[in-house]
């Protein structure tokens, strides 16, 4: 999911930093008082999720957890993952600092995608409500697989190969985050209810 | 549904009891840091060159795209792919012994992964020299003196490259562990270095802005 530095080109570089940009700014004006140990919580679990591997498939990939991360926070992700990532670069040598922004734009556009998709549904409750949380969480690695795509096929790098690829990988992913997604919905609806407060604002 | 105060109260306890059991469990599975980032290394064996590349923490990077370029200019030298191990080795070009080049090694696996080692021309120039200077007999000393020590003169060289070749076999091993070991791994420190940082820059944010609504 991390593109590694020297990759992209410039023109994608800067792109994908001005648009991070945008989106941060956007959830920074979003981030009220009460959302902020919310946005800590779920920065610091993604940052750790990607040392989570999951040893399935061809390459074998990590945890992203960004469509829980949609889901709990909205345009909140933006600044929670720009900072998990950030230490991650300076830290696990994931990514980079030059790719940074592209990097927290293919993982936090997506996550706030599915926030505005599925959060009708997820307010409904019951079986619906639970059926919206497993589509959050899949459908958000699935957009980030297509994103990362996009950045590297708008590089030059060939089409189908990279598709093919990015399809193949992501599919056991997005089943686990899928799972994840709809447990962790499912035990804050019951325990900390409070927590899905951003679903109905 | 709401619930009697003393049973919600229990259960806030128990999920926070179970979130930092997770959390540990995580930082304790995390240990050995499991991630997609490529790690690249270089070193020379004689006038050849070894390059391998693997994922963090250990699968070898398979038919990953390798590149050889000049660390200065950016020019490609030559290109290649490792093989099921991830690993791909190649003679020391003769234009980067020449001009002394250090060299920017490059793989490349799938889904915009890449890593890179630059290995300098002072640690695989040794081994090519050693290498070529085996072929053309050195020129022979200009002064003209007894054809006696002219001949051990060779002798000693033929040794030295004999020397070379056998120190290079055995030092193989060491020189490739201890190129694995200056390669940073994810540490549990790092984990806990980060989770320390994120906690840091919410509670800054949280101070500013607990401080403004006051002010207002």
């Amino acid at each position: 999911m991390h593109i590694s530095e020297g990759v992209l080109s410039p023109v994608v570089l800067g792109g994908g930093a001005a648009l991070t940009a945008v989106g941060t700014a956007i959830g920074l004006k979003k981030l009220d008082y009460e959302a902020i140990p919310r946005v800590a919580i779920l920065s610091a679990a993604f940052f750790v999720a990607s040392l989570i591997h999951v040893p399935v498939g061809p390459v074998g990939l990590h945890l992203v957890l960004n469509g829980l991360m949609g889901l709990l926070l909205g345009w909140l992700a933006f600044p929670a993952i720009l900072i998990a990532l950030f230490l991650q670069a300076l830290l696990f040598q994931f990514g980079g600092l030059t790719v940074l922004g592209v990097n927290a734009f293919t993982m936090a556009t997506p996550a706030v995608i599915c926030f505005y998709t599925y959060r009708g549904f997820l307010h409904r409750g019951g079986k619906i409500a639970a059926v919206a949380a497993f589509a959050c969480g899949a459908t958000a690695i699935l957009l980030s697989g297509v994103l990362v795509a996009v950045a590297l096929v708008s590089t030059g790098q060939a089409f189908f190969e990279v598709a093919e690829l990015v399809a193949l990988a992501h599919l056991p992913v997005m089943l686990i985050e899928g799972i994840i997604t709809l447990f962790v919905f499912l035990f804050l609806q019951k325990v900390r209810p409070e927590m899905l407060e951003g679903i109905y604002a | 549904m709401p619930e009697p105060w003393s049973i919600r109260k229990r259960s806030l306890t128990v999920t926070w009891i179970l979130g930092i059991t997770v959390i540990f469990i995580f930082g304790v599975i995390s240990t050995p840091a499991f991630a997609h980032r490529i790690i690249v290394f270089a070193f020379a064996e004689g006038d050849t060159i070894q390059v391998e590349g693997k994922f963090v923490p250990d699968t070898p990077v398979r038919q990953g795209r390798v590149l050889i370029l000049d660390a200065k200019t950016g020019k490609e030298l030559l290109t290649g792919q490792t093989d099921d191990q991830g690993k791909f080795s190649f003679k020391v070009p003769a234009a980067a012994a020449a001009e002394k080049m250090d060299l920017k090694i490059v793989v490349e696996a799938s889904m915009g992964h890449r890593g890179e080692w630059l290995l300098k021309a002072g640690s695989y120039l040794p081994g090519a020299a050693s290498g070529q200077a085996a072929k053309p007999a050195p020129a022979v000393a200009p002064a003209p003196k007894a054809p006696g020590t002219q001949v051990a003169n060779v002798d000693q060289q033929a040794l030295e490259a004999a020397l070379n070749k056998v120190l290079e076999r055995q030092l193989a091993p060491i020189k490739e562990k201890l190129t694995e070991l200056t390669i940073h791994r994810t540490s549990l420190t790092d984990v806990i270095g980060g989770l320390g940082y994120i906690m840091g820059i919410f509670g800054l944010w949280a101070y500013f802005q607990s401080k403004k609504g006051k002010d207002a």
